[in-house]
């Protein structure tokens, strides 16, 4: 047996199946025996996980390996009608999804062991996620677009569940309905796009499909299959306008937000496009259109990030403006620099995301950064964790995210786009400044959790920007050492400290696999695997040096502005009154997020409930039971109309014998005079 | 204008027709207006009577005894009806004290 | 000319007073010259035999029928008495209804074009003739001699008929007395032949 094929002689790869079943598998086991296994639930799934990345590791070299214009591992599983065969495609992509899905989904396990302990339905939670795992993998293994199309509902679903996952809470239940329906609704993009790709091609394949770009197709059908593709990732990426689910979505458990909201669900639209690339070379007017919604989700993310007062909602607006950048990136053609960014965003997100949830779970579910304060004496990890988070985020020399972000900034530029570079590089500083502002708010200056809400301008949803305030949660009575209202932060069991520590590495250093541009391992890994984008004719204004030190300025700008208001002594010492005056005069357009919310409920909600209400309450009741309700009455009419004739009178029967008598005798007289 | 019998009697046909027809209705209307049994039955026979004049009316137009056989055998119908009429109204109001029809809608729905 | 209108105009008028009279021997007064008016005019169509049938076994039988009805349900020369007016305004439906018949017979009598020359000639057995005459259209022979032969059958079932009518009659009016005289008529009324003997030793 040859080294590479432990995993199956040429052309079967048996381990792929390992690594995509597994987690369902586990899923399914959790789901039927949850109840049996409570504590155990949680081993299991992170265990079953783990081993499906060891799988996808094994089967490395099988993902990378180019024969001729094949690259990759291909699986045909089976041919349902002639030209929808449905098979699994491993290749470079693919490879880097699948190893962020099972590599990160073990850590956020794991994670997730110590974070959900206590919880009533443990086991549940594991399946769910083992759930998510296997949904997300058929999404990025498929060969096919409706297997990827099954992949996206499914993922759709499970982001359902697991949103949804304290259903006793009703702004839980519904974030959960809002996120699935405005997926639904990019489910049908996808499905339309189908609809067109088989008509015009005959096949559901991507081979197929990407052979027949420039012949198959007339520009306005490319487009329109592109546009229709690109409704499903923007509903799938929270790309403007179907991104109001995002930040409601983090009413689910903090693992959740992490892994689904951050480093996976939400970054199958960039996988959608990374992988259509052919698609959206050969359409001009729809890269166009993907780049600037990119643009503006990145900066519409970040203006809202800087309102926010919910450390995890902070954290949602600055991932909407993230896969913006990659949305942007993998728009104008800059592929690589795109899925670098998911790369990188994976890592530090998850990060963040978890070191926040360090900091929730200790102070008993308090998510508000204005009863936070002062954290870094008192939870150091998190600090270091959070820290590092923000640093890659906000791509400071040295930390990954330094290396993905200049990389899409500058192609952006390379490729032709000025206005997109200069509002990506707006975006850069904005992001500085809000994350920074979450540092300094959250782990400088005097803890204010003891403080009456009310002071810090905590009266009303309205006035705070976030609906609602921390969950408080049913646990059971054998909880662990965590009290409930007591303010002492002390430090997390290592069961989650774990994950992070693992991830903080990654943070800083995946970034340098793209050092050293052309040449770079990351090129050479990916560049293969993309129709290369030439420049633009008028090419980059400025070098990509010179392009670095215009985003490391205007960061360094809105680090400096962030100090200024919020980690300068003064700004320490009067936080609380800082802190107030902040939440009451927060512009409405930012506390209400540029009142899409608003936007969608009276323009689609309310026509909708207002129809069910006219189905429910007018057409159905009166018109169709009343019609019903009407034939019975007319036949109880009718029978009293007849039976009224039955008098029993002998006149009266006399006159009806007339009346027929007098009838005949007009119509034979009528019919008389036509012969 | 009818070739009929050279005689001083010179009536188009179209009159005992109408003449018929006065008496047929009035009948009719008497049979449903009237409350007393004696006298539907006269009515009856007053369309009895027309639809014999009529029957006469048109053997004499085509010279056909049949219509002169015919009238013959609607006077006997008559008088059998009459009869069994008479008898059916003795015995249904013999023990009343109303002569009214209205008084037996027993048959009413 | 004159006859036929004087002779409608008796008839009309009496139809209308047979059906508007109050007491029922008005009535029966009103039929009877409806009766006699309409066997004149038989006899000015040439119909005879008819007009003295009419005469006979209408005016003669049948309204005498009516008068011993009369008497036999009448309690005295008073009008009879009536119950509530279950069918009231009826009359100008009914008028409305008997208008539009008559309308549209009399215009469709007017329209219909006149019978052809009849085949019969004048003066032969079975034709024309002067009323009086033997053996003409309309005369007792010509009559008698269609009936017994042409039209024997109808004649025959009449009879039948008649015979019918007279049985039916006799049954609905006849005598209950005997029955209820007879005693019980049904087998588990009547009583036993022998009857049970009271033990005479107790």
């Amino acid at each position: 047996m040859m080294p590479h094929t432990v995993l199956g002689v040429d052309g079967t790869y048996p381990v792929l199946f390992l690594v995509w079943l597994l987690p369902l598998v586990g899923a399914i086991v959790l789901w039927a025996f949850g109840p049996q296994l409570r504590s155990l639930g949680g081993p299991i799934g992170a265990a079953l996980v783990g081993t499906a990345f060891i799988a996808a590791l094994f089967s490395w070299n099988d993902a990378a390996q180019i024969k001729g214009s094949v690259s990759g591992a291909h699986v045909s599983m089976f041919t349902w009608l002639p030209g929808f065969a449905f098979g699994l495609l491993f290749d470079r992509l693919a490879l880097i999804w699948t190893l962020i899905i099972t590599g990160v989904g073990f850590l956020i396990h794991v994670y997730s062991i110590g974070y959900m302990a206590g919880d009533r339905a443990f086991a549940r939670f594991f399946a769910y996620m083992n759930f998510f795992v296997f949904a997300m993998l058929t999404l990025v293994l498929s060969d096919n677009f409706v297997g990827l199309l099954v992949g996206w509902g499914l993922v759709g679903l499970a982001s359902y569940f697991l949103i949804g996952f304290w259903f006793e809470r009703p702004t839980a239940v519904a974030a959960a309905r809002k996120a699935f329906v405005i997926n639904v609704v990019g489910d049908v993009g996808i499905l339309f796009a189908i609809l067109v790709i088989v008509s015009k091609i005959g096949s559901i394949g991507y081979g197929d499909t990407f052979a027949g770009v420039g012949h198959a197709f007339t520009s306005q059908e490319l487009f329109i299959v592109c546009i229709a593709l690109f409704i499903g990732c923007a509903a799938k990426s929270a790309q403007v306008p179907l991104h109001t689910w995002l930040p409601d979505a983090m009413e689910g458990p903090t693992p959740v937000s992490a892994l689904i909201h951050a480093a996976t669900m939400v970054t199958a639209g960039v996988y959608l496009i990374a992988r259509c690339a052919p698609l959206w070379t050969a359409s001009a007017e729809a890269r166009e259109l993907v780049g600037v919604i990119g643009a503006l989700t990145a900066i519409g993310g970040a203006g809202l990030g800087i309102a926010q007062w919910d450390i995890k909602r902070i954290l949602a607006y600055s991932t909407m403006s993230q896969i913006g950048y990659m949305i942007m990136a993998v728009g104008v053609g800059a592929f690589s620099a795109g899925v670098l960014h998911f790369l990188t965003h994976a890592f530090f997100k998850a990060e963040l995301f978890l070191g926040a949830g360090i900091i929730i779970h200790n102070l008993a579910n308090e998510q508000d950064v204005r009863r936070m304060g002062g954290l870094r004496k008192q939870m150091p990890f998190a600090f270091a964790a959070i820290g590092v988070g923000v640093l890659a985020i906000c791509g400071i020399p040295g930390f990954s995210g330094y290396f993905s972000k200049d990389a899409v900034l500058y192609q952006t530029l390379q490729q032709g786009h000025p206005w997109l570079y200069a509002i990506g590089v707006l975006t850069a500083g904005i992001t500085a400044y809000y994350m920074f502002r979450l540092l300094f708010v959250t782990f400088f200056g005097p803890y204010r959790g003891n403080v009456d809400p009310s002071d810090l301008g905590i009266r009303h949803p309205e006035l705070a920007g976030t609906p609602g305030q921390a969950p408080k949660l049913e646990h059971e009575a054998d909880e662990h050492e965590h009290h409930g209202s007591e303010h002492a932060a002390h430090a997390p069991a290592w069961i989650m400290s774990a994950p992070v520590a693992i991830l903080i590495p990654f943070s800083i250093g995946v970034g340098w696999l793209a050092y050293g541009g052309e040449t770079s391992p990351w090129q050479t890994f990916f560049a293969p695997l993309f129709p290369a984008a030439a420049p633009a004719a008028s090419g980059a204004p400025i070098g990509e040096l010179g392009s670095g030190l215009i985003v490391l300025l205007v960061v360094a700008v809105g680090i400096a502005l962030a100090y200024l208001r919020y980690g300068t002594q003064a700004a320490l010492k009067g936080s609380v009154e800082r802190l107030r005056t902040e939440t009451v005069r927060m512009p409405p357009v930012l506390a209400n997020a540029y009142y899409f919310d608003a936007a969608i409920d009276a323009l689609i909600v309310k026509p909708a409930a207002a129809a069910g209400r006219f189905f429910g309450q007018f057409l159905d009741p009166v018109v169709i039971d009343g019609g019903v309700r009407e034939v019975v009455f007319s036949a109880n009419w009718f029978g009293h109309l007849f039976r009224s004739f039955q008098t029993g009178l002998v006149r009266a029967y006399a006159l009806y014998i007339v009346l027929g008598v007098a009838c005949f005798v007009v119509y034979y007289a009528a019919i008389g005079t036509g012969k | 204008m009818n070739p009929m019998n050279p005689s001083f009697f010179d009536v188009p046909i179209e009159n005992y027709i109408a003449l018929s027809a006065v008496i047929f209705f009035l009948g009719a209307v008497g049979v449903i207006v009237r409350r007393n049994p004696l006298i539907m039955l006269m009515s009856i026979e007053l369309m009895f009577n027309a639809a014999n004049l009529a029957l006469i009316t048109f053997a004499k137009a085509w010279v056909n005894a049949a219509g002169h056989i015919f009238a013959f055998l609607v006077i006997t119908v008559a008088a059998a009806e009459a009869a069994i009429g008479l008898a059916i109204v003795v015995i249904v109001f013999r023990r009343s004290a109303n002569v009214d029809v209205d008084e037996i809608a027993t048959l009413h729905g | 000319m004159i006859a036929f209108w004087l002779l409608a105009l008796v008839l009309i008028a009496s139809a209308v007073f047979t059906i508007t009279a109050r007491k029922p021997v008005y009535s029966v007064v009103g039929l009877l010259g409806n009766f006699v008016a309409l066997a004149i005019m038989y006899l000015t169509l040439q119909a005879e035999f008819l007009a003295v049938i009419q005469i006979v076994v209408y005016s003669g039988a049948i309204l005498i029928l009516f008068v011993f009805v009369i008497a036999l349900l009448s309690s005295g020369v008073k009008p009879f008495d009536v119950g509530p007016d279950r069918l009231p305004k009826v009359l100008v439906p009914a008028a409305i209804i008997g208008a539009i018949g008559l309308v549209t017979v009399v215009f469709s009598a007017v329209r219909v074009p006149s019978p052809a020359q009849p085949s019969v000639a004048a003066g032969t057995a079975g034709g024309l003739g002067l009323t009086g005459q033997a053996d003409v259209f309309g005369s007792v022979a010509n009559f008698g001699q269609q009936l017994f032969t042409v039209y024997l059958l109808p004649f025959e079932v009449t009879a039948l008929l008649l015979m019918v009518a007279v049985v039916g009659v006799v049954l609905l009016a006849g005598d209950e007395e005997p029955a209820r005289r007879r005693g019980k008529t049904r087998a588990q009324d009547r009583e036993p032949i022998v009857k049970r003997q009271e033990p005479l030793i107790r």
